[in-house]
């Protein structure tokens, strides 16, 4: 009896021994490391032998605390949580679940389609996008075909309005003012709209009607571009949609495979007792689940506090860092303009930090839902 | 016995790895093959790239003992690396790098060698003085050599598109906001610059008109806290920028415009404009593998112009461009001194600066060289044009990222972005400059 006890805990140490070692050299001494640097003035160059360093204390700390961008970033990471967890995986379910209870037909091919995004490189789901969402891109063309033609039948009829007996274009107040009122605040942008467009209809209007519609057009037609993506609050929007478009599929995958480990019995007695689509939703397919919601929560967290390709590819954090997430942020410390090391690694500290937190609190979820169950 | 065929195991693998660690070293050491690891500043979307990799080959092929391990990077990736190299510690061998501002780390660190007694007085003679100027290095001593002398602000006009519309060459800051109707009317941007890079609009535009409105001791004034970014006048630059934006003379779609996008869409005559630096000329040159061109030769002659920004109003110093010595390569310090590898890093360096590589250079559009003994023979018309430009501008003002601490001009390049977008004042953007510039002068 004692020598098999003797020789399970020899096994044990055989097998746990390797990936302790690979753990601690891989994972451990790392984050020990980074916050020893995160509490230093380590300025690059060699660790050992190089230039001295010295532990300075909790300053990387304090400055973060007060830098707005620190926190700003830090909020663009709740949001990329916020989305991962509360849209991928219900969205990711509802899908799964139509596929797995045949409520759509052609299961296989949504679930295809649908899982496309998750298989191609995030840097060129990014550049493809950036370029979509571009001012010269292809939506912002569309649009502004559209615009134009919709606008060049009201310019012609303004003209139409303002020719003499012999067809030519009388260029007085009236027309000035009927070209403003088409679109004033377009005609605002050109300071002296008055002054501009008198002066510009003497020089530049030809006798073609068709030609000075074009030009007045260009000139007065409201361009679209997605400009508004450069504003704060609004800037964060189209990278929290690519996010969800890429990443749902995925999480599809996992819950419809989970799904269709469930005893077919079990769902079929269920139905024979009456019970409805939602009671067999709720009751036997959710706690089926409970385990890999779990892990794929904490697979949404820590994908989203660690995201930074997608980003980078979008917008590289900009403009004027409005999306900037920790990663990006801890990134343009250690890498851009001067170098800080030691505050790049009390981000990466911080990142930690902030993923244990919301891994607890989605354990201590867990726990509490499993405890009314 | 058992233990001991498992120690001796464990020894034929120990010095298995240990023979294999110091394969190299010996092999330096008795000078039959050394390896140079060469980081290189390249755009390989450029059309000379075909050129610039036979370069490198000719090198190799004249030197079979020195294995040259060359890497292609341009951009913010050029300088994310160069930082991952410093934080490693482990520089490539030779480097292309600035006379200070973004490489200002490996000057202050001396990571690189003083080129002076390597290259020799005589090999140096063939350069321009300026060149060799050691005051406008960050380290002090000669830390690479300046290939060019470097122009940041360069108006590329499309002069054909403005004689179409009856448009001419603006001298002055009201001419090129009067065409903005006109232009607009056609379709037409006025000033195109790509400015998602947020170093754009403080290299290529800014510091010409910080240049125009403060001059140059200004900056030498304010890094010792005489003057004050929050003063009016250096205000007033900050305000010439919400100015273009507000009046439309650029669009504030070119925050969402990256780098290497502008080119192309300023060639296919979307914008009458286009500013960037003296370096961009070469996105226009024929490709030599392809034939093809942003701009042909043909149409660079007769449509392009080179300009600079016209003047603006109130302006103090007319005709100032921005202008820095510019880029070269050096040698990393961590090479031992008298080695195989230094000759062979030093060979290299002649080789590159050779009149051969810089007549090469010359022609292939990347810039004009500091060397003396090279001529412009075969060159393209937006070459000459460029010759021409560097000629009539009057005077040159710092290039800013030159000028300030890292620390102070990442501020300045990303309050110039929130001026753009309208989410700073010129002067809330000033106070927030001056800020990091307190904090600079407080370290020092």
């Amino acid at each position: 009896m004692l020598n098999k006890e003797k020789e399970e805990k020899k096994a044990y140490r055989r097998f746990v021994i390797p990936s302790l070692v690979i753990f601690i050299f891989v994972m451990a001494f790392p984050i020990i490391l980074s916050f020893i640097l995160s509490l230093s003035n380590f300025s690059g160059g060699k660790m050992f032998g190089g230039s001295r360093w010295k532990i300075t204390g909790l300053q990387n700390y304090s400055y973060l605390f007060s830098d707005s961008y620190f926190w700003n970033a830090l909020l663009n990471n709740i949001y990329l949580v916020l989305i991962s967890v509360f849209g991928q995986l219900p969205l990711g379910m509802i899908l799964a679940y139509l596929i797995y209870r045949k409520t759509v037909k052609g299961g296989e091919f949504w679930q295809g389609i649908l899982y496309v995004p998750s298989v191609i490189s995030v840097i060129v789901i990014g550049i493809m996008w950036n370029l979509i969402f571009s001012p010269y891109g292809p939506v912002s063309q569309i649009i502004n075909n559209i615009n134009t033609t919709a606008f060049t039948k009201e310019v012609m009829a303004v003209l139409n309005g303002h020719l003499d007996f012999n067809g030519a274009l009388v260029v007085n107040s009236s027309l000035i003012k009927d070209l403003v009122n088409i679109n004033a605040q377009a005609a605002s942008l050109l300071g002296d709209p008055v002054s501009v467009l008198t002066t510009f209809l003497k020089t530049s209007a030809t006798g073609d009607l068709e030609e000075t519609t074009r030009l007045l057009t260009n000139l007065l037609c409201p361009k679209w571009s997605a400009s508004f993506l450069n504003e704060k609050g609004v800037a964060m929007l189209p990278i929290l949609f690519v996010t969800l478009w890429c990443w749902t599929g995925m999480y599809l995958i996992l819950f419809l495979a989970n799904m269709q480990k469930i005893d077919p019995q079990t769902l079929d007695s269920a139905q024979i007792d009456g019970a409805k689509e939602s009671t067999i939703l709720r009751h036997i397919i959710l706690p089926e689940l409970s385990g890999v919601i779990l892990n794929s929560a904490i697979l949404c967290i820590a994908g989203s506090l660690s995201t930074f390709d997608l980003i980078y590819a979008m917008t590289g954090g900009g403009p004027a860092r409005i999306t900037q997430v920790l990663s990006i942020y801890m990134y343009e410390k250690a890498f851009t303009g001067t170098p800080n090391y030691p505050l790049s690694n009390a981000i990466s500290i911080m990142m930690v930090v902030f993923s244990l937190v919301l891994i607890g609190i989605t354990k201590a979820v867990q726990k509490r839902l499993e405890g009314d169950r | 016995m058992k233990n001991i065929k498992r120690i001796l195991l464990l020894l034929a693998v120990l010095s298995l790895v240990l023979s294999m660690g110091f394969a190299e070293g010996i092999e330096e050491n008795s000078g039959e093959k050394v390896t140079l690891k060469v980081l290189n500043y390249y755009d390989t979307t450029e059309p000379g790239y075909e050129k610039e990799r036979q370069v490198w080959q000719n090198f190799r092929d004249e030197n079979p003992n020195i294995d040259l391990v060359t890497e292609d990077l341009c951009n913010e990736a050029f300088h994310q690396k160069v930082s991952a190299y410093i934080a490693s510690g482990n520089l490539p061998d030779v480097m292309y790098m600035y006379p200070s501002g973004r490489s200002m780390a490996i000057h202050e660190n001396k990571l690189v060698k003083d080129l002076k007694p390597l290259l020799g007085e005589e090999f140096l003679s063939n350069f321009v003085s300026t060149a060799l100027n050691t005051k406008t290095q960050g380290s002090g001593y000669l830390a690479e050599l300046p290939q060019s002398i470097c122009y940041t602000t360069v108006v590329y006009t499309n002069k054909g598109l403005l004689t179409s519309l009856g448009l001419k060459i603006p001298t002055t800051y009201e001419e090129l906001k009067a065409m903005v109707p006109t232009l607009k009317a056609n379709g037409i941007q006025t000033v195109l610059m790509a400015n998602k890079d947020d170093w754009v609009m403080q290299s290529c535009l800014f510091s010409t008109i910080a240049g125009r409105y403060v001059g140059t001791k200004w900056f030498d004034d304010v890094k010792m806290g005489k003057v004050k970014f929050t003063d009016p006048e250096f205000v007033q630059a900050l305000n010439m920028v919400k100015t273009m934006y507000d009046d439309g003379v650029i669009s504030r779609n070119t925050i969402q415009l990256a780098y290497g996008e502008a080119p192309g869409l300023f060639a296919s005559g979307k914008a009458a404009f286009f500013v960037d630096g003296d370096w961009k000329e070469s996105a226009f040159l024929t490709n030599h593998t392809t034939g093809e061109s942003l701009i042909s030769p043909a149409k660079q002659e007769t449509d392009l112009a080179l300009i600079p920004f016209p003047a603006l109003p109130g302006e103090n110093y007319p005709g100032t461009v921005s202008s820095t010595l510019g880029c070269g390569f050096g040698i990393s310090s961590a090479i031992t001194a008298g080695s195989a590898k230094e000759i062979a890093a030093v060979k290299l360096m002649k080789y590159l600066y050779s009149s051969e590589i810089q007549q090469q250079y010359l022609e292939l559009g990347r810039y004009v060289p500091t060397r003396k003994d090279v001529s412009a023979k075969k060159v393209e018309p937006i070459v000459k044009k460029m010759m021409g430009y560097y000629a009539q501008s009057e005077s040159t003002c710092y290039v800013l990222d030159s000028a300030l601490d890292p620390s102070v001009y990442t501020v300045l390049n990303k309050v110039l972005q929130e001026i753009g977008l309208g989410s700073k004042t010129p002067k809330e953007a000033a106070a927030e400059v001056q800020k990091a510039m307190d904090k600079y002068i407080a370290m020092q």
